[in-house]
Parts: structure tokens; C-alpha cells; sequence
């Protein structure tokens, strides 16, 4: 079976800085991992090749940096990675994020036979690109999988939606999201790490390898602007005490008394 | 498989209530539902069917909601975004229209219209009772080409972020997600659309400039449904369209899911450790806490990468989201992955020896020192009370 696994590098931090002029993160200097959930769908994808052979792609679209995390996916056991990487590809929204990620999937031969995303990301949270992908790949999709099995040449998967719990059978070629509680990623040991970072190979395909036009990608190429990023009113009063422990735990018991969880005299 | 919706006019009288028909849209019939409207309502809603017999395809008008009614009595996201659908087509001067899919499903249309839409259109179909993305899409996005609303609106249920991200795709247009404000910037005709990222940390404002619909999905109650009004009235629309349903995505069994009630989710007390406790033995501490306080214990993936406590106490990004009336979160920085899953917390008191951590950027209480210490002091306390 052959899956490509799409992936996207996220910053590991809760301190993001907004780039007010382009209205957008500021990534450089900033930590970065691969997106929690695509972990999972890379470890669904080499779980399915263990038990079904095949190869493993994983792709992602962002900047030279984005790099990293393909090379980690080639240390867990990815079997080749793709960086698709262009100038013009910058300041996508989903719909455009999805036409060069399914332009790249359209040019591998032979067309894979699983799509493995993430259900959502961490940073931008739309959960758009998945099922946007199965659109323009013209392929079956189910969203949010907690189980995937192979049973007669078909795909049979499970997805809470809603209250239900969905089991659906899929035929192939298809695309998946994947939730929480599908698997646990394996820990990736360090030397594997150092391995895939001195000699991984990562190819790079740009606007000229995907025979894209420029209008049809990135900013241009996007239905949706983002006309103002801003940190939301604070709702907590971020009240901070330092002091001894004794006198923190003070502080602790009568916060419990005004909250009602500790009676007065409890707290005596 | 593919037919085309039924449209026997008997039926649609029985359906949908008392009254003369109005006449026979481009695209459909319509008859008025409800009693006799007042006469000024009657002259608006029927200067605007005047408009809505013009030829489709003129230009994009109108604002559209996808009424999704199953389990309707818990999931009431349909019925607050009539209400602020309604609000924002008063100020582009349009109509509301709820659309609605599925099988034998005219009270849904009578539900409707008491909660505020001015047109109700239904698509009813036996292969439209379970809810297929595909077959959806193929249904609502020949129902969008012909005619042609400005705004396009659902609820971010689970089934409304798989299916209206490949229904934008199919029509070319943007969609932005889980919004928690609507706007209208009535100059320029365009919605602004609220939408969070990073788990709320940061809000933007997104627009649509020229692509329509103007497609978002939107937050469970973040709007306010109206009143229930049995005098209410609006206009039912059967349009004509060919259904065909997926074949490569078959459902095979859908239950109920396993309610378990109490847990983490449900807590009113959570206490939440991370690696800053420094072992399993002072996490193990937690316990006993969280039983005197009648609560739950919640961890940061690291603790849970340490094995120091099961996987399904794990909160945030790819754990559970919790909504306690008070959150007490010990040792633990405040990492993204974590955080959204505490946003819902009413009171958050953090404790961390590092005062610069983010965490204490959202709490309401942020002890700098020692968790473990401080903790122990509380626990003597609540162990002498007993």
C-alpha cells in the first residue's frame, strides 16, 4: 500500500509574536514541531506499512524551515519526503494550500493508494485542508478516524462524529483525517534523528516542478484575507503572588474559600 | 444512483400547512407556511418573492444557514445561527433561508420557520437521510450555482468541518472556521468573519473579498437562538435537484456513543500536573487532592510520556478539553498543545516556580513557587478538616 502522510510544522509555543504587517505569525527564532496530529496519521501510516507493505510519503508545503520536520518523519520511518517550496506559495489559505498539495499528490506515480492527514492543526485550526485535498483529488474522504483497518481490498474505519460513533467502509484510493486516540507516536530516538538530518534526502518541488501558475497559488490564489490578528480581551484577571510556600498556600486556601469549594471554617 | 427529488405539489400542500400557493419560483414551488402575516410583513416578504422569481444566477443575494437537525433538542447550533443569520440579512436587506436535507423531515421546515427563517428550503429524499459528505456536497453545491446566496452559514459540528471545507473547494470559495463573531460591513456588502487559532490565543478577522459565498463555519453557542414563534411564517421551497448518492464512502453502523458521565470532562474540579512536579510519586499526590475537592486529575503529555500517569487523563490539542469551574494547574509551563484544552476552565490558578511561564498569562491566580510544596500545605490542611 502506498500512503502519502501530509504534515505541517507548527510552533511549539505558546508565545507567538503576530506579524502586524502582514498579518500573519512570526515563526522565525521560534520552535518548531511537527503538527500533533499529523504525527499520528505518520504513525497510522507506518502501523498500515508494517502490516501491508509499501512505501510511505510525506509531504508538507511551507518555507526551507518546514525541512525539519520531514526529516524527522524520515527518522520515524518515512520512506521518502517532499518539501513543497516556493516564494509564491506564500500567505495561502486552505484553498490554496490544498490546490499544490493535491498538484504534487496528482504527479506521483503511482497515484497512492491512502492520504493521511492530521484532523486539524494546532496554529490555524481549520481542519480545512484534508477534506478540501479529497476534493480536488476527487477521492472518498472520512474525517476524524479513531480506528483503520484493511479488510477486503477495502478500508473499514471507525470516526466519532457528533455523538455517534460511525463506522464506514471506504474504497480505495482514499483520504483520511485522523483524531486523537487512533495510536500513540513511537518516541523517535535521537540517533535515527541525527541520522535523517546528515544524510535524508528531501526533494523540493517548487511552481516550476508542479507546472503551477502563479495566480493560482499562494496569496493570489486564496479565496479568504486576513484583515486583522489580535490577541483576544483578557478574560483572566492575572493575579500573580510570589512569596514563601506558606504564604502561597494562603493565598491558594482562600481562593478555594471565595470560590465556595472550602467552607470558612475549614480553611481556619 | 440518481433521481430526482420528488416535487408533487399535493404533497408539498400537506406539508406545509394552510394557505394559497404564491406561485412557482424559477427554481421551484412555494407555498406560505404559518398564519396571515401582518401587512407590512406581508408586502416585504412578497416584494421579496417578486425579487426571488428573477431568473437564478443574476447575482448573489441572501443569506443561507444549513439547518442540521439530529439530536435536535441537545444540538441547538442551527437555531442560533437563524437568529444571527436573520440579524445579518435585515442588514444586507435579504432573506434568511434555511436549507435543509434528509428524509421526511417537514416538521424540521415548521421548526424553522418558528425560530426566525424567512425561507425554508427543503430537500427530501430517502437517499439524503443519513449524512454523506459527498452525496451533500453534490445536493447543496448545484442548490448554491443556481441560487446564488452571499453568505453561507453552519454550525462547527463535526459534520459541518467535514462537509462544508470539500462543499467551498467544490465552489471555489473561501471558508473560515469555528468563527466566534459575524459581522457585516454593510459598505463594502461583506461579512467578517471572527475565527480563533491557536486555541484561542490569538482571534482574526477574515474576509471574503470576492469570491462567493461567503462560507464559515460557527462556534455551538456562541449566538442566541430566538423564541420558539408558532406565529411565525415563512416561505417553503422545494427546488429541483438531482441526487446521486456516494457509493465509495458506505456507512456500515452508527451508534450512540458511550456516554460516561462523570469523568475529566464533565469535573467540576480539576487538578492538572505537569513535569514541573518533578516525579510520579508528587503527581500521585494529585489523587488524593482531587478526591477531597470532589475532582478530577488531568496531565500534560510530557507527564504522560513519563508514564506517570494514563494516557486518557492527557489534556489539550490531542487529549480532552475540560470546562471545571476551577482548574488548578501545578508545574506545568502552559504549552499551546495543553492550553487549548483549558480555555473552557471558569478559574484558573496556576502554580510554577519559573515566573515568566506563560501559563501565567492565563490564569487568574498565578502562585510562583514551588507546586509541590504548596500543594502539600493544602493537602495537610484538607486531611486535618476530615
Amino acid at each position: 500500500m502506498n500512503i502519502v502522510v501530509c504534515i505541517k510544522q507548527v510552533p511549539d509555543t505558546p508565545n507567538i509574536r503576530i506579524d502586524r504587517e502582514r498579518m500573519t505569525i512570526i515563526r522565525d527564532g521560534v520552535e518548531s514541531i511537527i503538527n500533533p496530529l499529523d504525527r499520528i496519521a505518520l504513525e497510522a501510516a507506518l502501523d498500515l506499512k508494517q502490516k501491508e507493505g509499501g512505501k510511505i510519503s510525506v509531504l508538507t508545503m511551507g518555507p526551507s524551515q518546514s525541512e525539519e520536520a520531514l526529516r524527522e518523519a524520515l527518522a520515524a520511518g518515512a520512506d521518502e519526503a517532499i518539501l513543497l517550496t516556493d516564494p509564491g506559495f506564500a500567505g495561502a489559505d486552505t484553498l490554496a494550500t490544498s490546490k499544490v498539495i493535491a498538484s504534487a499528490i496528482s504527479r506521483m506515480d503511482p497515484f497512492p493508494d491512502l492520504i493521511l492527514c492530521g484532523k486539524q492543526t494546532i496554529d490555524s485550526d481549520t481542519g480545512h485542508v484534508g477534506p478540501q485535498l479529497a476534493e480536488e483529488l476527487n477521492l472518498p474522504q472520512v474525517c476524524g478516524v479513531t480506528e483503520i483497518h484493511v479488510e477486503m481490498n477495502a478500508l473499514v474505519v471507525k470516526q466519532l462524529s457528533d455523538g455517534f460513533q460511525n463506522t464506514y467502509r471506504v474504497s480505495f484510493p482514499a483520504l483520511l483525517t485522523v483524531s486523537q486516540g487512533l495510536n500513540v507516536p513511537r518516541h523517535i530516538p535521537l540517533g535515527d534523528l541525527e541520522q535523517a538530518f546528515l544524510d535524508g534526502r528531501v526533494l523540493r518541488w517548487g511552481l516550476k516542478e508542479l507546472d503551477l501558475r502563479p495566480e493560482e497559488v499562494g496569496f493570489s490564489g486564496s479565496a479568504t484575507t486576513v484583515v486583522r490578528l489580535y490577541r483576544p480581551p483578557q478574560k483572566r484577571k492575572g493575579e500573580v503572588v510570589s512569596g514563601s510556600s506558606q504564604t502561597l498556600a494562603e493565598h491558594l486556601i482562600a481562593k478555594l474559600v471565595s470560590l465556595s469549594i472550602l467552607d470558612e471554617d475549614e480553611a481556619e | 444512483m440518481k433521481t430526482k427529488q420528488n416535487s408533487d405539489p399535493s404533497t408539498q400542500a400537506a406539508a406545509s400547512g394552510r394557505g394559497p400557493s404564491l406561485g412557482m419560483g424559477s427554481q421551484g414551488k412555494e407555498t406560505p407556511l404559518g398564519v396571515a402575516l401582518s401587512g407590512a410583513e406581508r408586502r416585504r416578504r412578497e416584494t421579496k418573492w417578486v425579487h426571488r422569481a428573477l431568473p437564478a444566477g443574476t447575482h448573489w443575494e441572501g443569506v443561507w444557514v444549513f439547518g442540521d437537525y439530529r439530536n435536535y433538542f441537545q444540538n441547538r447550533v442551527t437555531l442560533q445561527l437563524i437568529a444571527k443569520g436573520n440579524q445579518l440579512a435585515r442588514k444586507l436587506g435579504a432573506d434568511m433561508t434555511v436549507l435543509v436535507l434528509g428524509s421526511q423531515i417537514h416538521q424540521y421546515a415548521m421548526e424553522y420557520t418558528a425560530h426566525g427563517a424567512d425561507v425554508v428550503m427543503v430537500v427530501d429524499h430517502p437517499s439524503l437521510k443519513n449524512y454523506q459528505v459527498e452525496t451533500y456536497v453534490r445536493v447543496v453545491s448545484q442548490l448554491v450555482q443556481n441560487f446564488k446566496p452571499e453568505i453561507f452559514l453552519a454550525g462547527a459540528t463535526a459534520f459541518g468541518r467535514e462537509f462544508f471545507p470539500r462543499l467551498a473547494k467544490r465552489l471555489n470559495t473561501g471558508l473560515s472556521a469555528d468563527c466566534v463573531a459575524l459581522e457585516i460591513d454593510r459598505s463594502k456588502r461583506l461579512l467578517i468573519q471572527t475565527t480563533p487559532a491557536f486555541g484561542g490565543e490569538l482571534l482574526a478577522d477574515i474576509i471574503t473579498p470576492e469570491h462567493r459565498p461567503q462560507m464559515a463555519t460557527v462556534h455551538p453557542g456562541v449566538f442566541v437562538e430566538r423564541i420558539h414563534d408558532r406565529e411565525a411564517t415563512a416561505r417553503i421551497l422545494y427546488p429541483e435537484v438531482d441526487i446521486e448518492a456516494e457509493e465509495r464512502v458506505q456507512l456500515i453502523r452508527s451508534r450512540p456513543e458511550q456516554s460516561r458521565k462523570g469523568g475529566l470532562e464533565e469535573a467540576d474540579v480539576v487538578i492538572v500536573g505537569g513535569k514541573g512536579l518533578g516525579s510520579k510519586e508528587n503527581f500521585q499526590m494529585l489523587f488524593e487532592l482531587a478526591r477531597l475537592l470532589g475532582g478530577e486529575v488531568g496531565a500534560t503529555r510530557p507527564v504522560i510520556l513519563s508514564g506517570w500517569t494514563e494516557e486518557s487523563r492527557l489534556l489539550g490539542q490531542t487529549g480532552k478539553n475540560v470546562k471545571p469551574k476551577l482548574l488548578i494547574t501545578a508545574g506545568t509551563s502552559g504549552a499551546v498543545q495543553y492550553t487549548t484544552g483549558i480555555h473552557g476552565a471558569e478559574t484558573i490558578i496556576a502554580i510554577n516556580r519559573d515566573p515568566h511561564a506563560p501559563i501565567f498569562k492565563m490564569a487568574d491566580l498565578g502562585l510562583v513557587g514551588d507546586a509541590k510544596t504548596v500543594l502539600s500545605l493544602l493537602l495537610e490542611k484538607l486531611r486535618k478538616r476530615l
